[in-house]
């Protein structure tokens, strides 16, 4: 399979590339490891390739209060990265795809393709991070809630680019990306991220957003509001297990019906629950 | 470097030890630039899609699956393929551990899955059983089953250790 003709501009810094896609037609090319199945599927055709992948100015894991990453850092670079407070980031790298992808693909290209059934948008939706995307005409920050439009859709104007991700950390939260896959490899049937902050046996605060069961990441929040102050018991689970799927209609396709899909959320989220509850 | 729709651009590529220069269109693909222009037929193109592994090569070291890499994206890059691996006449320990360890039936599977069990002997020495088949996980064989493509690897393990 072949790509449709298209042209490629590589530029030395963002600043040119955002300059050439301010006058021209391009898609933004970063590891390439959604775009260019999707080239040779020619579901795209673009009249140029503006290849960002190689630019060091975007690779980066900046630790701190809030820790920034910049677009095109490779999976397999966050896979192999501890960041103190963030450790579901780590988790949820090395699920990604398998390693030939993860030596390849990159978080912004990942985030930008927003597949609804992709770990990240979920995770980075838990963890309320914001993207940074540029553009010629400045600097904007859009909020992960607000970023993720629908199914492969997102904030993303065709001439910006997607710079960093600022993420809060999360220092003494039990953390947790799980997700349920048919074969090894395949994108999340459900994918789960998970934050837990207890404090004297009562949960202080809790964060949950799920994959693969709608266009857009799903946190919910009425699930959240109903752990919080509570010591975990098994009806405590329980009615976050009712509440997380409340309103939530899954996708139906060769993978999972939309009711299977369901059921695997509430178990994803029971669980996880109960394995954080047990490792105090 | 720009590259108008239908034009080729000449890159540069050292692949095996070997610089090449050739020119190509920005939708090749590099499993075709290796097999075309080079006449590097040991990667296979297997389902096309990056799911099988079959066309993986190390991009800097790093194992990708090239039919999910264009050629400009490799270009001044270094590129190890299955023909890269051994010296000469003598296998690498990776190979000969798969000969040793019949661990290929009809063979089109292995020059990816080789290349990638070389990978990942490089980041980890010693790995268990269970750690092995997840790092293979993007490579799929149809005939073995995998189990002699493990205990290969395994094999290889403890030779490389020896």
């Amino acid at each position: 399979m072949y790509p449709a003709q298209v042209g490629y501009y590589r530029p030395d810094s963002v600043e040119e590339a955002l300059d050439f896609l301010d006058s021209n037609e391009g898609k933004v090319l970063a590891g390439g490891q959604s775009l260019i199945p999707m080239l040779k599927l020619r579901i795209l055709k673009p009249k140029y390739l503006v290849d960002i992948g190689d630019l060091k100015e975007l690779s980066f894991i900046r630790e701190g209060e809030v820790a920034s990453i910049g677009a095109t850092t490779r999976h397999s670079e966050l896979a192999s990265r501890k960041v103190p407070g963030l450790e579901i980031v780590q988790e949820t790298a090395s699920k990604v795809g398998d390693i030939q992808v993860r030596n390849m693909g990159t978080v912004g290209g990942s985030l930008g393709n927003a597949d609804p059934s992709a770990d990240y948008p979920a995770l980075f939706t838990a963890l309320d991070a914001t993207m940074v995307i540029r553009s010629k005409k400045g600097t904007r920050e859009v909020k992960a809630g607000d970023f993720f439009k629908g199914a492969f859709t997102t904030a993303l104007e065709p001439s910006d680019i997607l710079e960093q991700i600022k993420v809060p950390t999360y220092k003494g939260y039990r953390q947790a990306y799980r997700k349920v896959v048919r074969r090894a490899g395949d994108f999340a049937l459900v994918g789960l991220a998970l934050l837990l902050k207890m404090e004297a046996g009562e949960v202080k605060d809790v964060r949950i957003s799920f994959t693969g069961v709608g266009e857009r990441p799903h946190r919910p929040l009425e699930a959240e509001n109903a752990l919080k102050d509570t010591k975990l018991t098994d009806g405590d689970v329980s009615r976050a297990m009712e509440l997380a799927v409340k309103g939530v209609n899954p996708p139906s396709d060769s993978r999972g019906s939309s009711s299977y899909r369901r059921e695997v959320m509430k178990r994803l989220l029971k669980n996880t629950l109960e394995e954080m509850r047990g490792a105090s | 470097m720009q590259v108008e729709p239908g034009q080729r651009v000449r890159i540069r590529v050292k692949v095996n030890g070997v610089y090449y220069e050739d020119e190509v269109e920005p939708r090749k693909l590099l499993v075709d630039f290796l097999r075309e222009n080079l006449n590097l037929t040991g990667t296979k193109i297997g389902c096309d899609t990056s799911t099988c592994g079959a066309c993986t090569v190390l991009l800097n070291g790093k194992s990708v699956k090239s039919c999910t890499v264009l050629a400009v994206q490799a270009d001044g890059k270094e590129i190890t393929t299955i023909e890269g691996l051994s010296s000469d006449s003598k296998l690498s320990p990776v190979q000969q551990a798969f000969k040793d360890n019949f661990a290929l039936q009809c063979g089109f599977c292995t020059a990816g899955m080789i290349v990638q069990a070389h990978y990942i002997l490089s980041e980890k020495r010693e790995m268990t059983e269970e750690e092995v088949r997840d790092m293979i996980h993007g490579n799929i064989c149809r005939c073995t089953g995998y189990q002699n493509i493990v205990n290969a690897i395994l094999d290889a393990s403890r030779r490389m250790r020896a």
